[in-house]
């Protein structure tokens, strides 16, 4: 299963694409991950990630209107595939199995 | 907040629009533009540029400038980057051009055989010298604190006239100047074994004895100032009992055999003029490196030779100057101003040296400089200076002049190709090259010659750099790893091929399209002119060369053949016996090599010539004061020795009738001819009975010898005096008849055995050991002839390149030539006048350049051959021949061809 196997920022990625469905892409896709989840990141590391993910074939992207704060440059919208779908839905899965397989007990520890 | 920036900035042009200042870094900018795959790049950039803009109306212009170079950085990564090789278009370009090269290489196989192994010769030549330069120059230079390191050297004046600079000096003198100059740090003083000693070990199962030259005595500290490692023992201790002795690693293996892990400890038996006893071996040394200017096989205490009844008599501190002083100078202070501190210091310790009118100066030498640049005069034996910087410099520029001779060939052979090219390039041009590109591929051509000449130049010294090493006596190895020899062949292949290259592809791309397609020969006056120059320029190197190696090697040969005034055939030099000396066992050894059939005459001297003199001294004319002091060197022979080495008595008596039993030293002393004129005794025969005050002792003049040559003939003749001694054990002469050389040898050997029986025989023949002196020069010699050899090749390799092109090109007038009935040997010398013409300036022009050169070189001998008409014509006849010969091989052939076949085809 190895190279099918999505990274959890993959994930993370892979399910911000999804949030901001349609207008996902570059820059928009790295603000929501930081108003989501604190998390700052890069544009390259989102790009790469994104790169990644349309080579395994859960994203596909077009491009988009060119704006003028952009230097007239286009955007490059990305959408989830169906490949994508069903790797969200096969990750969610396996992490729910997981989760309905913790004994009570672990609940009970003191975590503070 | 899910903020969408694409709705968010709408507004975004109008802000844009009023703030000029929002632009990007240009350099950062085109560095993304430069590097990413062209896919990616417009949303990339574009992104990276939505964020500039954000982030310029958030925090300003500054930071939004800053994040974008930091983002076009963070962007370069692989999945972003193009693929250069694949899609850069002047790659492919490459590509095609190197096609296009090996396609025309393969196609005139001779021209590119020429200009390969031309360009490899001079490559190869480069390589070897820098080789031995570089070895030459890393003389001492191992030593970890090598900059700090100087030896003391003395400079003499008398009267205030110069006398000598030298390295000995008093052992007093390195502990009064360490606490004198406090800017030295420490200070070793080095006493070699004199003599030389014969060494066993006692210990091993069957001893062996050995005569050793190389035994140093040292200060403990020379282990700290130099860095020759112990590989066993300790350095703190290894030399502090005055009992101990170290060995290297080579010794160990000798006396010891190749188990040697437990050498330590063992003890060697020392046996020489100033130990006899067993010394304990505390430690092993690496072995002595080869370029390093110390050298030596075993180093025992100082301390051993100072209890030495010679240095514990009064007045021996400064008045035996047998030892060389080394300091090492703390690391803020500068040679030059612990040299000043130092420079007059001498008086201090020397009182006596006023009264003589005698000043010393104390400076420094750095020991980097002891190899290449020493200042010390060059004396024999111990004090001789190693190389000379000189010859190093006149090789450098030797392999530069071989590898200009190549790339000469290969601009030549380049541009009188140039109008073969010529359609290629018109066509070329007619489909819209334009001429950068046209160059692009001309430099390429010369790329690739350059670097499978780079390639073939690294294979001929890998096979010649061992050979030479034999030549010269170090061992030299290809190390493709020195950083001088990796950063020169990278020039090399940069360098190479833009500078034969571009003159060549300027020339070809410049054709005009229209001529070139018509046929026209591009070829202009000028470039003619500059072939012509660049030809003449070759043969004066050539020519200079030639005539260095002619010069040089008659030089060593007149110094060979020459009447030096000692008759040096059939010598046989035996080293004297150091152990279990009696005058019984001598006279018995005497008088048995005597009466071998094959001896005819045996003598015994301190010295021989070709070793030095025993001592230099001073000496004046009775009767005239200390000032008139002059120097004078001497040594001790007996009875028998100016009969066995043929030297001839001019004037009184010589040692032959002098009574053995009553010898008190008043036999007076013989002396020479020059000393009779730098004494001013008069003739030869005023002189006899004269009395000189040689080191303040009075000594008759018994006899004057003719002036003979003592030393090497890079000296004049010496003022010098030979002492009597009724016979001495340090060196046998035997002058042998030519017959039975071999039983002759035999019986000595048994002789020596029978007499000697616990020391190593040791013999050599006397003109070998004489002419050993000329090795440096002779080195130099063959060194020379080798390159002299590449460069002549080269040379030549260009003129038939040349030739056999013109020849080519001129095939169709040879053949009309010959129909309309010339001769082939009107066509030959039609053609070799030419370049006939072109040998004859370029001698004109090398003839007084090699004059000087000859001139300045032969300074350094005092005897040398004359400069005659000879040393230059020679050469030039040679070149000549070898040229016409090269021009002759193509000329004929074209001349001899039938000439239908020339003109049929158009």
């Amino acid at each position: 299963m190895k190279g099918t196997n999505l990274g959890e920022f993959q994930e993370l990625i892979l399910l911000t694409i999804g949030s901001l469905h349609p207008e996902a892409y570059g820059v928009s896709i790295k603000e929501e991950i930081l108003n989501q989840t604190g998390r700052s990141v890069t544009l390259s590391t989102v790009h790469s990630a994104l790169v990644r993910l349309e080579e395994k074939g859960y994203v596909k992207s077009e491009f988009g209107e060119a704006t003028s704060i952009r230097g007239g440059k286009r955007k490059r919208y990305f959408v989830i595939t169906a490949a994508g779908v069903k790797m969200l839905a096969e990750a969610k899965e396996q992490r729910e199995a997981l989760w309905d397989s913790l004994p009570e007990v672990v609940f009970k520890l003191d975590l503070q | 907040m899910g903020l969408s920036a694409g709705s968010g900035f709408q507004t975004g042009p109008s802000m844009i629009e009023n703030h000029p200042k929002l632009k990007p870094p240009r350099l950062a900018q085109r560095f993304l533009r430069w590097y990413c795959k062209p896919r990616l790049l417009e949303y990339i950039e574009g992104d990276i540029e939505e964020d500039f803009a954000k982030r310029y109306f958030k925090s300003g212009a500054r930071s939004a400038r800053l994040y974008y170079t930091l983002d076009v950085i963070r962007f370069f990564k692989p999945f972003a980057i193009r693929n250069f090789s694949k899609t850069l278009n002047s790659n492919t370009m490459f590509k095609i051009n190197s096609r296009i090269a090996f396609r025309n290489l393969a196609k005139n196989k001779l021209y590119s055989f020429i200009n390969i192994t031309g360009l490899a010769i001079g490559i190869a030549a480069c390589l070897i010298i820098s080789h031995y330069v570089l070895f030459q120059l890393s003389f001492d230079r191992f030593h970890e604190n090598a900059d700090k390191i100087f030896r003391v050297t003395t400079t003499s004046y008398r009267n205030g006239e110069y006398g000598n600079t030298g390295l000995y000096c008093g052992y007093a003198l390195a502990p009064a100047l360490a606490r004198d100059v406090p800017e030295i740090d420490q200070t070793a003083r080095i006493h070699a074994y004199f003599g030389g000693a014969i060494i066993s070990a006692p210990g091993t199962t069957s001893p062996r004895p050995f005569f050793e030259e190389e035994v140093l005595f040292v200060d403990p500290s020379f282990l700290d100032i130099f860095s020759f490692p112990l590989l066993q023992g300790e350095k703190e201790s290894a030399l502090k009992d005055v009992n101990s002795i170290l060995i290297t690693e080579r010794m160990a293996k000798k006396y010891f055999g190749e188990n040697n892990d437990s050498v330590i400890g063992e003890t060697l038996r020392v046996n020489g003029g100033y130990t006899r006893e067993e010394f304990k071996i505390t430690g092993i040394l690496k072995d002595v490196p080869a370029n390093s200017h110390v050298k030596f096989d075993f180093l025992m205490p100082l301390a051993r030779v100072l209890q030495s009844e010679q240095y514990t008599a009064p007045g021996a501190d400064f008045g035996w100057t047998n030892f060389f002083m080394y300091a090492k100078i703390n690391a803020n202070s500068t040679e030059k101003s612990v040299e000043e501190k130092m420079v007059d210091l001498f008086h201090n310790y020397d009182p006596d040296l006023e009264a003589n009118s005698l000043k010393i100066e104390l400076s420094l030498e750095p020991i980097v400089d002891a190899h290449l640049r020493s200042t010390i005069d060059n004396e024999d034996g111990d004090q001789a200076t190693g190389g000379d910087i000189n010859s190093v410099y006149f090789l450098i520029i030797i392999s530069a002049f071989i590898l200009v001779i190549a790339w000469i060939n290969f601009i030549n052979l380049a541009t009188a190709k140039a109008s073969e090219r010529g359609i290629e390039i018109g066509i070329k041009k007619a489909m819209g090259a334009i001429r950068p590109q046209l160059i692009s591929q001309f430099l390429t051509e010369s790329f690739w010659v350059n670097f499978i000449a780079l390639l073939l130049a690294v294979g001929i010294s890998y096979s010649l750099l061992p050979i030479l090493g034999n030549i010269i006596g170090e061992s030299l190895q290809l190390d493709l790893t020195h950083p001088v020899i990796l950063t020169g062949l990278g020039l090399l292949l940069i360098i190479g091929p833009v500078l034969a290259g571009i003159y060549p592809a300027f020339i070809l791309s410049s054709f005009k399209t229209t001529q070139t397609l018509k046929g026209k020969s591009s070829s202009s006056k000028g470039q003619y002119n500059l072939r012509k120059g660049l030809v003449v320029f070759q043969f004066v190197i050539s020519t200079l060369l030639i005539a260095g190696t002619f010069t040089v090697s008659r030089q060593l040969n007149f110094m060979k053949k020459r009447d030096t005034g000692i008759d040096m055939d059939q010598i046989l030099v035996i080293k004297g016996p150091r152990i279990g000396v009696t005058e019984a066992k001598y006279e018995a050894f005497t008088s048995g090599v005597k009466s071998i059939a094959g001896v005819e005459s045996l003598g015994t001297s301190r010295s021989i010539p070709g070793a030095g003199y025993s001592f230099g001294t001073t000496a004046r004319k009775e009767g005239l004061d200390e000032s008139a002091e002059k120097r004078i060197d001497a040594t001790w022979i007996d009875k028998g020795f100016m009969e066995t080495y043929g030297m001839e008595l001019i004037a009184g008596r010589d040692f032959s009738d002098v009574s053995t039993e009553n010898n008190n030293g008043s036999d007076g002393a013989l002396i020479s001819e020059t000393a009779v004129k730098t004494f001013d005794l008069g003739t030869p025969e005023e002189a006899i009975n004269k009395k000189l005050l040689i080191s303040g002792d009075t000594t008759i003049i018994r006899g004057v010898i003719k002036d003979h040559n003592w030393r090497s003939l890079h000296k004049g003749y010496t003022a010098s005096a030979f002492y009597f001694t009724p016979g001495t054990t340090r060196f046998f002469s035997v002058r042998m008849n030519t017959q039975n050389t071999k039983s002759t040898l035999e019986g000595i050997e048994e002789e020596y055995n029978a007499a000697f029986p616990e020391n190593p025989l040791e013999y050599y023949f006397l003109d070998d050991f004489f002419n050993r002196q000329y090795e440096q020069d002779q080195q130099f010699a063959k060194i020379f002839n080798a390159f002299a050899g590449f460069a002549i090749f080269a040379a030549c390799l260009g003129l038939f390149g040349l030739a056999s092109y013109t020849v080519v090109q001129k095939a169709k007038e040879i053949g009309i030539r010959k129909v309309l009935g010339a001769k082939s040997m009107q066509i030959t010398m039609l053609f070799s006048k030419k370049y006939m013409l072109l040998i004859l300036v370029a001698n004109v022009l090398a003839v007084p350049i090699a004059y000087f050169g000859i001139k300045n070189w032969l300074q350094n001998f005092a005897f040398s051959i004359p400069i005659s008409a000879e040393l230059f014509l020679l050469p030039i006849l040679v070149l000549a021949v070898i040229a016409v010969l090269t021009i002759s091989i193509q000329t004929i052939k074209a001349s001899m061809a039938n000439p239908t076949k020339n003109l049929r085809n158009e």
